[in-house]
């Protein structure tokens, strides 16, 4: 069996001093593969958001190990950590955090251009097939902030395919957007899935749209409660 | 210079082009801080240079002479004050016998500009009724015109001295209703009085010169008072003013026997006076420096907080913490030059409009090592102001930013 691309051994994590200390994720453990497209669910509170940060290197976990890719991420100072945030992994946020001091364009060229500088032609030429591919390459030079909402998480995914990551991390990113603009974005989101073959971990409330993905995962209480696989995705 | 690190410089830029209003702000505020630097060190070091140049400008820099302080051992037995050791009153001065050699090693120093052995003596010279007491002046009339210049203060007779010349003071003149071609009557202890013709009137503009002195050439004189080969004092000009002092300290090592006294130990309540003005006009600059770092400080410190989102989102998505550091610390050197340029601007043109409006004597005078101490000490403070913002917003975590959004 192939190594898989990320793998959770007994991950719990505390909050809160000494008395005050509450125990948000008690013992997970979990396997990703490659490609997979997977949907976190679970009731407010449950530790969702506090699981994604972990595994997405924005948080430490209390005990228990991730590794992703062969690197345990326990063993990497913050710097480290910054650098495999920037390399491996793609983020989108509920809130689409845009900065608002640049173009379309630049934003999704910031993850490349924080460790490599300005952008070459190559990489223009790049952002700008993502662009065209969340269909937004005529507002390439608009300020961030001058484009929709839904606009502006499509700019965002996007982005966090600059670096060509193997692990898209998607905390509710339709959380903060209308039907319409829900349905093209989760669409984009499995797209690009199944086109880069990108792992896709989304946390959301939405069953429906849950029910659409590779596996379901839910979580209560900082657990886990369920982890199928669905043989038979509604969409198409 | 690493790549990344034009992505933090524009990062920079762009901080600062959001808050257009807040950074031309506090430009300004650096350009005025600046300015007032400049200007009040050009004020100062103008005025200072003026005040040392109309003080020893025309006159000896560092004067060597044998001097014997014959009450010295009485006064110290009296009170036992050290103090009184030193009263020039008490001293009297005796003849430079070696001044051959002493002048001949003191031109081969190249700090030295001119040397200038003077025979002094004192009498009294008579017209009609009036009489006035002279110091009778002895010395080389083309060295003294280096150090005087005689020639161009002359404002009567010959403006080209010769060696046979006899010049009078201003004032000394006008007392005795004199001018050029006229003779006087000049009486010198112990010797029959004789007649001589005046040459030349000279003006040097200082009230006790123009008053006392009668110049004549230093073998004339010597002759008229029979001190046969040998001179009072021995004058000297230096190159660098305020390098006199180095340069009497060591020629008096060398010559112990001999006073070899400074302007500066001559002047020194003049110079105390500079020194404690140029003492006030650095606390000012240090305040105005510390109003600089405070700005920059606090307008950074806002801007941190008002920009903690992007700081955010771009730690998660993997900007390293000194990056973080260093867009702010851009952002204070940024400010600081502008600044600095600003203030640079407005401090000539502050001192411009100070020559043409207010009318002074003296000239502003902007030493390069001022302007240079001035920039980078400008430069380096608002950088540095930067740190504490800098080393605050890098810290921020990234998860609080996107928890709540
Ligand atoms: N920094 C913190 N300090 C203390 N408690 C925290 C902290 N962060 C999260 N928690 C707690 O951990 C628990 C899990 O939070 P988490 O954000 O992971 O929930 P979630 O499943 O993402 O919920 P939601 O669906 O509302 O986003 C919650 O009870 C929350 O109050
Ligand atoms: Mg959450």
């Amino acid at each position: 069996m192939v190594d898989p691309l990320i793998k959770i051994t007994d991950l719990t994590k505390d909050y809160g001093e000494e008395t005050l200390r509450t125990r948000v994720l008690k013992g997970i453990n979990l396997e990703f593969k490659c490609g997979e497209f997977t949907s976190l669910i679970g009731a407010s509170g449950s530790g969702k958001s506090t699981l994604l940060n972990i595994i997405g290197a924005l948080d430490r976990p209390t005990a228990g190990t991730v590794v992703v890719d062969g690197t345990d991420l326990n063993q990497l100072d913050d710097d480290e950590l910054a650098h495999f945030r920037n390399r491996s992994l793609g983020f989108v946020f509920q809130f689409h955090f845009l900065l608002p001091q640049f173009t379309v364009l630049e934003n999704v060229l910031i993850p490349y251009m924080i460790y490599a500088g300005p952008a070459n032609p190559t990489m223009e030429k790049r952002a700008m097939e993502l662009l065209d591919r969340v269909g937004l390459s005529h507002r390439r030079d608009s300020r961030a902030n001058a484009i929709s909402g839904g606009e502006q998480q499509r700019v965002a995914i996007a982005r966090a395919l600059i670096n060509q990551p193997r692990i898209i991390l998607a905390d509710e990113p339709t959380g903060n957007l209308d039907t319409a603009n829900t349905k093209s974005v989760f669409t984009l989101l499995r797209d690009i899935n199944g086109q880069y073959c990108t792992s896709m971990i989304m946390v959301t409330h939405d069953r429906e749209l849950a029910g659409r993905s590779d596996r379901l995962v839910e979580i209560s209480d900082g657990m886990i409660i369920r982890d199928e696989y669905l043989t038979n995705p509604t969409e198409k | 210079m690493k790549r990344h690190m034009l992505f933090e410089l524009s990062l920079a830029r762009r901080f600062l082009e959001e808050n257009r209003g807040q950074t031309l702000l506090i430009i300004v505020g650096i350009g005025i801080g600046v300015a007032v630097m400049v200007f009040l060190s050009a004020l100062i070091d103008g005025l200072q240079a003026n005040l040392i140049q109309k003080t020893v400008g025309r006159s000896p820099h560092i004067v060597i002479s044998n001097a014997e302080y014959a009450a010295a051992d009485a006064v110290t037995a009296r009170d036992g004050s050290q103090v009184l050791l030193m009263d020039a009153t008490q001293k009297t001065l005796r003849p430079i016998v070696d001044w051959r050699s002493v002048t001949t090693a003191m031109i081969a120093d190249e700090r030295i500009d001119t040397v200038l052995p003077v025979v002094d003596g004192s009498g009294l010279i008579r017209r009609g009724k009036v009489s006035r007491a002279i110091l009778l002046r002895g010395f080389d009339l083309q060295q003294a015109n280096r150090m005087y210049c005689l020639n161009d203060s002359i404002i009567a007779g010959n403006r080209n001295a010769q060696d046979g010349s006899v010049l009078i003071g201003k004032s000394l003149a006008e007392d005795l209703r004199i001018t050029a071609g006229d003779p006087i009557q000049l009486e010198l202890p112990g010797r029959e009085p004789l007649v001589v013709m005046v040459d030349g009137v000279f003006d040097l503009g200082v009230a006790a010169i123009n008053q006392r002195w009668l110049v004549m050439d230093q073998h004339r004189v010597a002759a008229l008072l029979g001190t046969g080969d040998r001179v009072s004092t021995i004058e000297i000009q230096v190159n660098d003013v305020l390098g006199a002092e180095l340069v009497a300290r060591e020629w008096g090592v060398r010559w112990p026997h001999y006073q070899v006294e400074s302007w500066q130990q001559s002047n020194a309540s003049l110079l105390s006076a500079l020194k404690s003005q140029s003492s006030s006009s650095y606390t000012i600059q240090v305040f105005v420096l510390l109003a600089v770092i405070l700005g920059v400080a606090s307008v950074l410190a806002i801007s941190a907080v008002q920009k903690s989102k992007e700081i955010g989102i771009l730690k998660a998505i993997g900007i390293r913490t000194v990056s973080v550091s260093r867009v702010f610390m851009l952002q204070g050197l940024v400010l600081g030059t502008f600044g600095t340029l600003l203030g640079f601007g407005l401090g000539l043109a502050m001192s411009q409009a100070f020559v043409v409006f207010a009318k002074q004597e003296y000239e502003l005078l902007l030493k390069p090592v001022t302007t240079i101490v001035i920039v980078i000490a400008t430069i380096l403070a608002a950088t540095l102001s930067a740190y504490l913002p800098a080393r605050k917003v890098s810290r921020i975590n990234p998860i609080e930013v996107i928890r709540n959004g």
